[in-house]
């Protein structure tokens, strides 16, 4: 029970997270732009590419499928994104995160958006967890 | 005595047993990690290609993300403007400046004089704040930040207005307060 709500709750915010991005991507490629960490050559096939991944992977934990790769990619895209935040936060960058909308109407990047992503990457650790470990 | 060592020799049996087949579980696990997290990094990427292709506005797969490109008009003129250069329409009061920080950020400190037009508010406010602007005012927006993209795409914005003279000072209130020029409080312009 508890691994199925972890599956819809990660898989729901994976759903919602990629539908914006993948309607605006010069919107999202703007926002990756902003974090100023990937190369300029990069910044269009990550938007291009990062939604539709994010898709996938909310696809296949809600329906159960492909599980071992799924969560292992899971919880490297979340480590990744907390540590893009917390570098852009370290040295000062004030930017919209980009993490659920493109508009300008999410706000800035800030301590609750890494609580966000690391409360999911618990969840997601758990898979990880139950997926590699409980079983044994 | 007997059924004592029957029953531990039953119970390490089926724990060897166990192990044996955690152990199989495992690298079964493992390999599946390994092949799945590919194809589904495959699958996402064909996807994503699928989807760009048939799209109208199809994002091309490199883009040129140059500060120097980002701030030129489709003219060939540069928006953005020094520090120094600002600094001193700032003192000769020939510029309006235009702050595109939250009206929160506004508030607890700006460029004296700054009109406050957040980027995220431009839809509802932008009459109110520009009705008594001519068009041909220097305007120069600044916000915070290296990426500074507010003061970026509000002074596009502005142009596509019919503004005809607007500048962006990149990281704007980071240099304003390094440069330790005056700063107002409060919301009594905006």
């Amino acid at each position: 029970m508890l691994t199925l709500s972890a599956r819809f709750i990660l898989g729901g915010a994976f759903v919602y997270a990629s539908f914006d991005k993948i309607l605006h991507p010069a919107a999202f490629a703007e926002a990756v732009y902003n974090y100023q960490i990937l190369p300029d050559e990069l910044i269009n096939l990550t938007a291009i590419v990062l939604p539709c991944l994010e898709l996938v992977l909310g696809i296949f934990l809600i329906i159960n499928f492909w599980m071992p790769g799924t969560v292992v990619i899971c919880n490297l895209l979340l480590i990744t994104f907390i540590g893009a935040l917390l570098f852009n936060m370290a040295r000062g960058l004030n930017i919209n995160c980009g993490c659920f909308s493109t508009t300008a109407v999410e706000s800035s990047m800030n301590v609750l958006t890494v609580l966000r992503d690391t409360s999911f990457l618990a969840i997601s650790g758990y898979l990880l967890y139950a997926i590699f470990f409980y079983k044994k | 005595m007997y059924i004592g060592l029957k029953i531990g020799k039953r119970a390490m049996a089926e724990s060897i047993s166990i192990q044996e087949n955690n152990l199989k579980t495992g690298k079964v696990t493992y390999s599946q990690a390994v092949w799945q997290g590919g194809a589904l990094l495959a699958l996402s990427f064909l996807l994503a290609l699928s989807i760009n292709q048939l799209r109208p506005e199809r994002l091309p797969l490199t883009g040129n993300w140059s500060i120097k490109d980002r701030l030129t008009t489709p003219d060939g003129d540069r928006l953005d403007i020094s520090f120094e250069e600002a600094k001193k329409l700032f003192m000769e009061q020939s510029a309006l400046f235009i702050d595109t920080r939250s009206m929160d950020e506004y508030e607890k400190g700006h460029i004296p004089g700054a009109h406050s037009l957040s980027w995220h508010d431009v839809d509802r406010r932008f009459i109110e704040v520009t009705e008594d602007i001519s068009p041909d005012t220097l305007i120069i927006t600044y916000c915070e930040g290296a990426a500074c993209e507010l003061s970026c795409d509000l002074a596009l914005f502005l142009l596509d207005m019919g503004f005809s003279n607007v500048r962006v000072l990149l990281d704007g209130w980071t240099e304003w307060n390094k440069g330790r020029l005056p700063v107002e409080k409060g919301n009594d312009v905006s």
